[in-house]
């Protein structure tokens, strides 16, 4: 297994989501995955308030000559973001965004408690995923959620983005570390794990990236 | 995830810096661990109490740190080496403690773990726990990175040992919640023998060390503290944990400490300043190392101090400094007293890059600013996005306790409030607890607040008083509030919301639950038995019959110049979804009752009741269940006026 | 100006004073419920336009909107009000009459139009288990006989109204007092979306008020007295100064000065003694009539049902002597006129007159 290279030092990369998506895990497989292949890697979850539906984002810094980065980006120095739901994408776009970001975002929504009261408005969707595409370099949107339905269940969401992460080539992961990592981790659910896997890849490798 | 019982030195894992401070006590040898939850501490124990049994230790959660604590004191008394953690308010909670055992020292490894919250995003307060070990004489060590929680932690307890006293590691969230590489090295091969040598004897009684004043007069035994003291400098001048990176007379020299080293680090990095600035790290950051530090000061005649969160370092630095021959040239410091570092709140990488920038007289613009049009979109952007407030989960039981609360109280008429406490039910503060908190202050705060307000009567206090709190709350610092209130009869009532879990730190349990951190069955404390017991008026309801609750809790707050008690006993919905996997209702709304926002209901399911498992249809006007995330636990449908709502039971 | 709802007319009337309790603003939404004889808000609404500050009694009132609606004429300065006949009447039914308070002549007429399936019911008060009045639904004579009898306390009547669902389709009876029957009738004007349809409450039967007395009063009369034995309450006329109970033994009193302190100080500012917008009024035949109601027939539905009433034989009538009703509509009009003084105290001035919708005639007529 040859690492790849970095196209930069040290590679950054937020995965944004809702407290229960999986972030966590999502952010642990690719770590785990990278120091496998020798790199140095920095994860920082903040799930202090993920129990209960709040904003949640995994920040990972992967470099092959610093073991010690810090633990959070700055502002905008994001090079890839995952969004497993679109508003968090933005919200850490806005952030840690930059002309040159990479993004992959998962379509389905998750309400705030605040716009379900009827206190905000949640943005238009079609105009989300626009200005998503608007202010990236790259930009991937799958539809995640509609696919890990069809495989039985929305837990496969973040399974399926990492195989879109994967298939995007724009982090030197690659997919034989990640199927180990994958069966040392979760054994039990391998075989759909990696239908989620292999459906997150193909649904990259087959659209047109914008 | 992480496994960190395996004795394979050299391996590799990606491990949370909690994990790797547990990782280090195994590879020191410890043979008991205590701990409270807290976050962002819990992890601690959350990884060692599943292998304690299998690893020969004995692992537990204590019933409030105090009690911990004192446990892991026991060990360390009696030869086995001891790890006891906690977060920053833990620490409060241990001082009276503290203080006294550093008057007699300890025996075996003794290792205190606090991780700090600077920022308090989980927390009351926000609150910087290394001034306590400069005040009352103990180590301190600062891990900046995985790895050195695992390698400090471990240094820990040889140097505990070597100076006979309890030392402290101290985290913060951005460190114990950061996974990083993590190389292992091997678990010792030792069998513990436990015994306490300062029994008495009966040919030579004499007074234990492990006591305090008396014959030792606490004057002696502090002049012994300073003497033991006095040998942990030697230990940290040469520690390898403290460091200097940089060129030899760099124009700007940063102190700095914890994880902010690495903030320092990166950002002289992007700065590309690492000609112009040299940065020491100190992770032995009390007692200072003072020759270490005073030949770094030679360096550069501007001082920079990056930590969290209080000045220590940067005080104890200038201490040191004003010491030094006055024919010494004298830096320019910069830190928090010069406000080149913000005193408040929590560090990162952006503003440790503007102060180092601010420092040397350099700007810095990020990638954002590359593009001004992009910076203005992402300004435009932000404007937009809704937030995503704290709410309680779908099903919870506070939910419908604040409910039964807010209306008792409307109905009473009063002006009655609830008093507060630490947990899940301190939501009772903001809407989805329909904002009925009015106090909120520490653990046990709630009682022992509402003890107060329960005489006040004397001066026309009409009030009614409620104090809430959780039932692992109840255990850890309840019980002395309530049994005050009871003795000296303060007019209030204690509602414990009794979920049978410690839910907000991640589902630990508690005496009331029966079950042990390493998930060996304890013995179950009672909650309401032990209430009966003191011969107050005490009431058990289910949140989830309003009426019923509503009227037990309109009969309770009436004057009668007692303390009384009611238990709000239903189990965490996340828990008992978890066990059980299916919901007990199927929900959902007829829209053709559901008249929405117009008069007659104005929408209060979704505006004042609020669950996320119940949404609002902007487009048709109407409330909508979303199954994804319902938890089919029926409380909206008594909530709707138009029968909307409805409920089939599964 | 600005809004009309629950904020203002907490501010308004429930906070200010003039609330009467009628009920107007429970049952139909789930902010205002009525407890321990007070309004209480439970949550906050946030409506600019509420059907809770249209149809409450206490706020802008058209007395000549709703006159024109119900008689095609302005509100007059007749003491009583619109009154096509007035006479004495009584209950030919002695199970009526052993729970009646007077003649028991409201159940009478509420059980013959039950019978004739004129109504599916009638909305009553009835007493709980604690003696507090509360709205109620009567399907049936046996209901009826329970909800006879006075109640001193007010009864939010009106939340039984408002709690019926959109979808109920029965025909009803309604019995209140004056405030009841000046919400009801606000209701009928402008009727109330959400609800039932306000036209099926076919037949309007107010009673006769001076004041009523506040929550806790009926406990009060408890602790006095073994109420499970009393028939009837009285206050007779001056120069008596009590209140009589009577049970089947003998006859108890308590002196007024004990009741002064319950009267409901919001009474003070009505001026419809009379409950001028029923189809039919009813009072106490009084001292001199005991065991008879005064009885005030106002439209073509008051006056269909006392034919069938006659005509079944269920209740007797007699002329009401010029005497009695000249005192009737002396007491009459000095309520409106104390009643207006109390409301110009209030406001300071005849520009301001709260919620009463009034002509310059009118008020000209009463300060006289």
């Amino acid at each position: 297994m040859s690492a790849r290279e970095l196209s930069k030092d040290p590679l950054n990369v937020i995965i944004a989501g809702v407290g229960g998506q999986g972030n966590v895990l999502m952010s642990f497989l690719i770590g785990s995955a990278l120091i496998r292949s020798g790199y140095f890697v920095t994860v920082f979850d903040n799930y202090g308030a993920s129990q209960r539906l709040g904003a949640v984002a995994s920040h990972i810094k992967i470099s092959r000559e610093d073991a010690n980065t810090s633990p959070l980006l700055h502002e905008g120095d994001a090079d890839v973001i995952v969004g497993i739901e679109p508003i968090e994408l933005l919200r850490n776009l806005t952030r840690f965004g930059n002309p040159e970001v990479i993004t992959i975002v998962n379509t389905r929504p998750v309400y705030p408690v605040s716009v379900i009261s009827g206190d905000e408005e949640y943005p238009d969707l079609d105009k989300t995923i626009q200005t998503i595409r608007n202010l990236s370099a790259q930009s991937w949107i799958v539809n995640a959620t509609e696919e890990a339905m069809k495989l039985g269940n929305s837990i496969y969401t973040n399974v399926i983005l990492l195989g879109a992460l994967l298939g995007s080539n724009a982090i030197p992961l690659d997919k034989e570390t990640m199927e180990v990592v994958l069966k040392e981790e979760m054994p039990k659910a391998f075989d759909t794990n990696m239908l989620a896997l292999h459906r997150g890849l193909d649904m990259v490798r087959n659209t047109m990236n914008e | 995830m992480s496994n960190i019982e395996i004795d394979e030195p050299g391996t590799t894992q990606l491990l949370l810096g909690n994990e790797a401070i547990a990782r280090g006590a195994l590879e020191a040898g410890i043979g008991f661990a205590t701990a409270y939850p807290g976050t962002p501490s819990s992890e601690i124990m959350a990884t060692l109490a599943p292998i304690a049994k299998k690893m020969g230790i004995y692992a537990e959660w204590s019933i409030n740190e105090m009690v911990a604590f004192e446990a892991a004191s026991a060990a360390s008394l009696s030869n086995i080496r001891a790890l006891s953690s906690m977060k920053a308010n833990g620490v409060n909670v241990i001082i009276d403690f503290l203080v006294n055992l550093q008057m007699t020292g300890i025996k075996k490894g003794l290792v205190l773990v606090v991780c700090d919250d600077p920022g308090g995003m989980t927390s009351s307060n926000e609150q910087d726990t290394r001034p306590i070990a400069k005040w009352l004489n103990i180590p301190l060590l600062e891990p900046s990175t995985a790895q050195e929680c695992k390698d400090m932690t471990k240094w820990a307890f040889e140097l505990s040992e070597e100076l006979g006293m309890v030392c402290m590691v101290r985290s913060v969230t951005y460190l114990s919640h950061t996974r990083g590489n993590v190389r292992f090295e091997k678990l010792p091969d030792i069998s513990m023998e436990a015994t306490f040598a300062d029994a008495y004897e009966i040919d030579n009684p004499k007074q234990s060390r492990f006591t305090c004043g008396m014959q030792f007069h606490p004057y002696k035994q502090s002049e012994a503290l300073l003497k033991r003291f006095s040998k942990a400098q030697a230990h940290c001048e040469d520690s390898p944990f403290n460091s200097y990176n940089g060129p030899n007379t760099p124009e700007l020299i940063i102190f700095t400490s914890g994880i902010c080293w690495t903030y320092a680090t990166e950002a002289v990095k992007i700065l590309n300043l690492q000609d112009r600035v040299g940065i020491v790290k100190l992770g032995t950051t009390w007692p200072l190392p003072e020759e270490f530090v005073s030949r770094h000061l030679e360096r550069s005649n501007k001082v920079l101090f990056i930590e969290e969160i209080s000045p220590l370092v940067e005080q104890s630095v200038m201490e040191l400094a004003a010491s030094l021959p006055a024919d010494r040239p004298r830096p320019t410091f910069y830190g928090k007293r010069s406000r080149h570092v913000r005193a408040w709140g929590e560090q990162d990488l952006n503003l440790v890059i503007h102060s180092i920038a601010t420092v040397i007289g350099t700007s810095y613009r990020s990638r954002q600013s590359s593009s001004a049009e992009y910076q203005s979109t992402l300004k435009e952007v932000a404007q937009t996005l809704p937030a995503r407030p704290l709410t309680f989960c779908p099903g919870c039981p506070h939910r419908a306790s604040f409910w039964a609360i807010k209306i008792a109280l409307q109905l009473d008429g009063r002006n009655g409030f609830v008093t507060g406490d630490i947990g899940c039910t301190a939501m009772g503060m903001i809407s989805p607890g329909s904002f009925q908190v009015r106090t909120y202050y520490a653990m046990g705060g709630g009682v022992g607040i509402a003890n107060g307000f329960g005489h006040l009567g004397q001066f026309g206090f009409r009030q009614p008083v409620i104090a809430v709190c959780g039932d692992s709350t109840f255990f850890h610092a309840s019980i002395p509030g309530l049994i005050n209130g009871v003795w000296n009869k303060s007019n209030f009532t204690l509602a414990i919301l009794d979920n049978s879990t410690t839910a907000m730190t991640g589902f630990q349990p508690h005496p009331g639950t029966g079950m042990t951190a390493t998930g060996e069955p304890g013995n179950k404390v009672n909650i309401e038995a032990l209430c009966r017991s003191l011969g107050v008026h005490v009431e058990v309801c289910d949140p989830f019959d309003l009426t019923n609750t509503i009227t037990t809790l309109l009969k309770l707050i009436k004057d009668d110049g007692n303390a009384k008690v009611v238990i709000f006993q239903h189990e965490c919905e996340l828990v008992r979804a978890r066990r059980e996997r299916k919901k007990p209702y199927h929900m959902y709304v007829d829209p053709s009752r559901c008249i929405g926002e117009e008069c007659g209901c104005n929408r209060i399911c979704t505006r004042v009741f609020s669950c996320p498992g119940l949404v609002w249809d902007r487009d048709t006007g109407k409330a909508v269940i979303d199954e994804a995330v319902c938890e089919g636990c029926g409380l909206c449908a008594e909530v709707c006026p138009q029968g909307a709502i409805l409920k089939e039971a599964l | 100006m600005g809004d009309n709802a629950s904020k203002e007319l907490y501010e308004e009337v429930i906070d200010s004073g003039l609330c009467t309790l009628c009920g107007g603003c429970t049952g139909f939404c789930p902010y205002f419920v009525i407890h321990e004889g007070r309004i209480v808000r439970l949550h906050q609404c946030k409506l600019t336009e509420g059907q809770c500050y249209q149809y409450c009694p206490r706020t802008s009132t058209d007395m000549d909107a709703i006159s024109r609606h119900i008689f095609g004429i302005p509100y007059g300065e007749d003491e009583i009000g619109i009154a096509k006949e007035v006479f004495l009447a009584r209950s030919t039914d002695p199970e009526i009459h052993q729970k009646a308070q007077d003649g028991g002549v409201v159940t009478s007429l509420l059980s013959v139009a039950l019978t004739e399936g004129m109504i599916d019911g009638a909305v009553e008060t009835k007493l709980d288990d604690e003696k507090v009045p509360r709205g109620f639904v009567a399907r049936d004579r046996e209901e009826l006989l329970e909800c006879a009898g006075v109640s001193y306390e007010p009864s939010p009547v009106l939340e039984a109204i408002n709690y019926l669902p959109k979808e109920n389709s029965e025909k009803f009876g309604f019995v209140g007092l004056p405030c009841h029957v000046a919400s009801l009738s606000k209701m009928k004007l402008s009727p109330p979306d959400n609800r039932a349809n306000i036209e099926n409450v076919k037949l309007t039967i107010g009673l006769f008020c001076g004041w009523t007395l506040s929550h806790g009063f009926h406990r009060f009369l408890q602790e006095r007295f073994d109420l499970s034995n009393a028939i009837k309450f009285d206050i007779p006329h001056h120069p008596a100064h009590s209140l009589d109970v009577y049970t089947k033994s003998e006859t108890q009193s308590v002196d007024l000065d004990e009741i002064t302190p319950f009267i409901n100080k919001a009474c003070s500012y009505c001026i419809d003694m009379t409950a001028e917008f029923a189809d039919i009024s009813v009072g106490s035949g009084r001292a001199m009539f005991k065991g008879w109601n005064t009885v005030i027939i106002r439209t073509k539905t008051g006056a269909e049902i006392l034919d069938i009433a006659k005509g079944r034989q269920a209740i007797e009538t007699q002329p009401i002597p010029a005497e009695s009703l000249t005192n009737l509509k002396r007491a009459s009009l000095n309520k409106k006129k104390r009643s207006l003084q109390n409301i110009i105290s209030m406001t300071g001035g005849v520009d301001d007159l709260l919620y009463l919708g009034i002509s310059q005639n009118l008020i000209s007529k009463l300060l006289e």
